[in-house]
């Protein structure tokens, strides 16, 4: 953004202006801030303070201190939540993120050339039309997929002779949860992939001049010059990915709820369970305030990386 | 990608024999509308739909308009402690909902709104005006003082300058705002699961995670019932594909 | 530009009509119309949807000036969210409740139901249910069933038992079991011939634990239900019934006589798979009699006990309660009265249902007749030993996961013993 310079007189004139305009302005923070504190703030605290105590819902809470925080280091539940968490974090923050940018890539350098814009945008909506639809719905259409006995996974796989292949994908412990992994990939593919796609465009073709001089193809040229040139968009993608598959809990409400045994338990499922049908509002709470916790740790942590990257950058 | 959606749209108009009997793969052979009717039907589909639409439609008003005034105060007015108060807004955006919900439902028993679309309405609105108050203050922080300060020296008080510049100099930022908050809105569902009891209340997502449970059924029925979900999103998609992702690369670069 | 603008003043100007029309069904509502009946239950396309779809039709004749507002709701839902309904304005006055500690105790003991004792007696309900299904309504102010008060009322029974494919039993040369013994025989047949023998809906979850509890039952007695219903004495999770279920559950699981892939298929799937004809026998509950009446056109069907022993999954059926925030308590009083009498039941009996006051003298259809005397003769043996997830409130949150690695035989039965065990004790300690 250029700076104009002000003359002197001007700038004291500014000055005296935007005080006055600050105060002014403050009223306009107010109905966002006070919803704010109502929708938001308010809630979080009495959650983290639920947290310390027992509850069924209806009457008065029981203070009981750290005794959720200590039931739930042993309680087995808890533990394979978070792990689940963070298994379902590792596999589709990095596969998306990855196959994003070799398909942006691809698409924008391969496919806009040799086939022009319409294609291109036809391969850029296909990709990101699961996005548009509801989470819910998508579990659903793959629930219907993978139903063992006539789904479409276990019949095309019988139709080609693979039949040993079959499992019962949601209902053996050592295929639900990447069966859900499979799913949540399929969705989020095209949220990386727009962004990485926009982010190509802008790019100053002027960078590569070096590179095509020194005579690089273009596989070289996209890993060393484009990928680090596109490094904002590839932090951004990351975090908001990391969060939001911290989160997950429609996925896991309307396909396995949590089972088959702990397979695909999630702490935001984890804590449904306890505040609505266990009954135990507590404890709930206290998965809760870790969960929030450790997303809000992810979340520092990352912005404070790459803070430390743009500086040394 | 895109082969779950042709399989819906496939198997959506066969009678449960013929999927029995065939399979998912073979073509549908005539177009049978029964599955879909009775699936309507069960779902009171045409009520759901009205209240996703009239949710969604709320909510991405509200938002845009709690978010402009947000963000009118950070990034034009500059108000002292912008990025703390950005930070404190971001916070929604952190927070998995289950941590709302409980405490919220009683504030909304004690105003007496529990089980409207009002109360689901206002609480996502303000979930998402976080992200719109971050999206639309960096945008406005860009807006060109000379602008601002000519308009001030002009005699306009900020109301003015708010509704006769500012938005007028946004649209386009705005309604790709709106879209974003009305397709996140539509598919919202844990908020409306908790707060919407009354069956003439409940969203479309709500109905079809209700129409897996107990009286969800064969397997052409859930398929029906997974194509009526999709299609209203490929309505928007279609019609705000070009808002959306411009919307989207512009949000992400920080 | 032009044509989003007019799609969106098309799109505001829905949502305003839309807007208005609930503001005017708002007003209507809060202005607390004098004849109007919210009834909510869970039932379609069965015996018990049709009867009480017969009753709100009489009810309707029988008040032509009161508007009735029925609502058709899923059993996950109230599961999940009746508490925080109940206890909120937004409450029906009649509704269909899960019975059991775990459900209406619960609601019981945190006084968000009305009281009907009185009520029961003055319209003779307690008399037509007896005192066996009173169990199932009477709660104590712990929630504990079978004493204090009447807190809902049931008007039919419920048992688990097995459906079977006459023509396939026919077919493969097996008969109707008399003995356990037997039983597997007739499974060992079956998974020999490469067909799963029963069918079981391990992705919907709550299924299994009526396979397995059945099991359990073999080496039960009335004592042992006494104590872990009513949470009274010592229950020895590892003694000799929960051991012999568990050990004879994770067995069938190895022996293929359950679908290997059961814990993938949901509960609506693997009726359909016994519907089509694919499995043999299907575990499930009476409630599920009147679908497979009409459901089940391509061959000639019966049931039967599990064979060998005496206590059978069973119970007084859904109870209607009348939630205590409820604003037409005697108009919901009068809808309760036309389920309980003779036309609406003798509806239910005819649908697949096992009423008790119909007249079964009128019953012609065999199916029909032949539900309604085995559940007798269970509860002429005093044979109904309720469901396994009544003691403790949210239960099969427990019981279900732990069951499905039964089935997957990654724990063994002590292990799950154990597991169920402890939300159990608790539980109980803390009633204490």
């Amino acid at each position: 953004m250029t700076h104009k310079d002000y003359s002197h007189n001007t700038k004291i004139a500014t000055l005296k202006a935007s005080s006055s305009l600050n105060k002014g302005y403050m009223v306009f923070l107010i109905p966002g801030v006070l919803l704010f504190l109502l929708i938001i703030v308010f809630p979080l605290l009495a959650n983290i303070g639920l947290s310390f105590t027992k509850w069924s819902g209806v009457g008065t809470p029981v203070w009981v201190g750290f005794t959720n925080y200590m039931k739930a280091i042993r309680d087995s539940y808890f533990l394979t939540s978070f792990k689940n968490a963070l298994l379902l974090v590792i596999t589709v923050t990095t596969i998306p993120t990855l196959i994003g940018l070799l398909l942006a890539g691809f698409i924008f350098e391969y496919i806009l050339d040799k086939f022009g814009r319409g294609i291109a945008i036809f391969f850029r909506v296909g990709f990101y039309l699961p996005q548009i639809v509801p989470i819910v719905v998508v579990g659903i259409v793959w629930r219907w997929m993978l139903q063992p006995n006539w789904g479409v996974l276990n019949w095309s796989l019988k139709a080609v002779g693979l039949d040993t292949l079959t499992r019962s994908w949601l209902g053996d412990t050592s295929t639900a949860l990447p069966s859900i992994m499979m799913m949540m990939i399929w969705f989020q593919i095209g949220y990386p992939l727009v962004i990485f796609i926009a982010a190509l465009q802008r790019i100053d073709p002027v960078v590569y001049d070096a590179a095509d001089l020194d005579g690089a193809s273009r596989l070289q040229r996209y890993f060393y010059i484009t990928i680090p040139l596109i490094r904002p968009e590839i932090f951004v993608v990351v975090l908001t990915t990391i969060i939001y598959t911290l989160k997950t809990f429609a996925q896991v409400y309307v396909t396995t709820k949590g089972g088959p045994g702990r397979a695909t338990i999630v702490p935001s499922y984890f804590s449904y369970q306890n505040f609505f049908i266990r009954s135990r509002v507590g404890y709930g709470a206290t998965i809760t305030t870790v969960l929030t916790i450790i997303i809000g740790l992810v979340a520092i942590g990352f912005i404070r990386m790459q803070i430390k990257q743009e500086q040394e950058g | 990608m895109l082969f779950p959606f042709a399989l819906i749209t496939n198997n959506s108009f066969k009678t449960e024999t013929e999927y029995y009997a065939n399979g998912p793969y073979s073509l549908f052979k005539s177009l049978n509308l029964d599955t879909l009717k009775k699936v309507w039907n069960l779902m009171d589909y045409s009520i759901k739909l009205r209240n996703s639409i009239v949710i969604s439609m709320s909510v991405a008003l509200l938002a845009i308009v709690i978010s402009l005034s947000t963000a009118f105060a950070l990034g034009i007015g500059k108000v002292k402690g912008k990025s703390f108060f950005i930070m404190f807004f971001l916070l929604a955006f952190v927070l998995p909902q289950e941590v709302l919900v409980f405490p919220l439902y009683h504030l909304s028993k004690l105003v007496g709104l529990y089980n409207t679309r009002l109360s689901v309405i206002i609480i996502i609105s303000v979930l998402y005006s976080s992200f719109g108050t971050y999206f639309l203050s960096s945008i406005f922080s860009a807006f060109s003082r000379e602008l601002i300060e000519a308009a001030e020296i002009d005699g306009c008080n900020k109301l003015q300058l708010l509704f006769r510049i500012i938005v007028p100099l946004s649209m386009p930022s705005l309604s790709i705002l709106f879209v974003f908050f009305f397709i996140w809105s539509w598919n919202e569902f844990f908020i409306p699961l908790v707060f919407l009891v009354s069956n003439d209340n409940q969203t479309i997502t709500i109905a079809m995670a209700m129409a897996q449970g107990q009286h969800g059924a064969t397997l052409t029925l859930q398929s029906a019932a997974a194509l009526l979900g999709v299609i209203p999103c490929i309505i928007f998609f279609v019609l705000f594909q070009r808002t959306l992702t411009k919307g989207i690369t512009l949000g992400s670069i920080k | 530009m032009l044509k989003k603008m007019t799609i969106i003043l098309m799109l505001v100007g829905i949502m305003l009509v839309g807007i208005f029309v609930n503001a005017e069904i708002a007003f209507a509502e809060k202005s607390d119309v004098v004849g109007t009946l919210k009834i909510w239950d869970m039932e379609v396309d069965n015996a018990f949807s049709a009867s009480w779809g017969f009753a709100r039709e009489e009810f309707k004749a029988m008040y032509p000036n009161v508007t009735v507002q029925y609502e058709l709701k899923t059993f996950e839902q109230m599961q999940e969210m009746g508490k925080m309904i109940l206890s909120s304005d937004e409450v029906p006055d009649v509704m269909q409740c899960n019975k059991g500690n775990a459900t209406a105790g619960m609601y019981a003991s945190e006084g968000l139901l009305t009281d009907l004792t009185a009520e029961a007696e003055a319209r003779g309900w307690a008399d037509i249910m007896g005192s066996s299904f009173q169990t199932t309504c009477r709660y104590n102010n712990q929630g504990i069933m079978g004493s204090g008060n009447l807190y809902g009322v049931t008007n039919y029974g419920e048992f688990v038992m097995v459906y079977y494919n006459k023509d396939m039993f026919e077919q493969y040369g097996v008969e109707v079991p008399t003995s356990m013994a037997e039983f597997e025989a007739v499974c060992d047949k079956f998974v020999v011939a490469g067909i799963a023998p029963i069918s079981l809906g391990g992705l919907t979850g709550w299924p299994i634990d009526h396979a397995w509890y059945e099991l359990v039952l073999y080496k039960a007695d009335r004592d042992l239900i006494n104590n872990y219903q009513l949470l009274q004495g010592d229950v020895d999770f590892q003694g000799t019934a929960y051991t012999f279920g568990a050990e004879k559950f994770a067995e069938y699981a190895t022996k293929g006589y359950f679908d290997p892939k059961a814990m993938g298929v949901s509960y609506d799937d693997a009726n359909g798979a016994f519907v089509q004809g694919k499995t043999p026998m299907n575990i499930t509950g009476s409630w599920w009699y009147g679908s497979a009446l009409t459901g089940i056109t391509d061959y000639d069907w019966g049931i039967f006990l599990l064979p060998g022993k005496n206590l059978y999954e069973g119970s007084g059926g859904d109870l209607w309660v009348v939630p205590e925030k409820a604003k037409n308590k005697d108009l919901a009083y009068e809808f309760i009265d036309l389920t309980m009498q003779k036309e609406a039941q003798t509806v239910m009996a005819n649908a697949g249902g096992i009423p008790i006051n119909a007249d079964l003298t009128q019953i012609t259809d065999p199916h029909v007749l032949d539900l309604n005397r085995v559940f007798s003769s269970i509860v002429q043996k005093d044979g109904l030993a309720f469901y396994p997830d009544w003691p403790v409130p949210g239960y099969n949150e427990v019981l279900i996961p732990s069951l499905q690695e039964l089935f997957a035989g990654t724990v063994t039965p002590e292990e799950f013993n154990n597991a169920i065990s402890i939300p159990y004790n608790e539980y109980k300690e803390s009633l204490k």
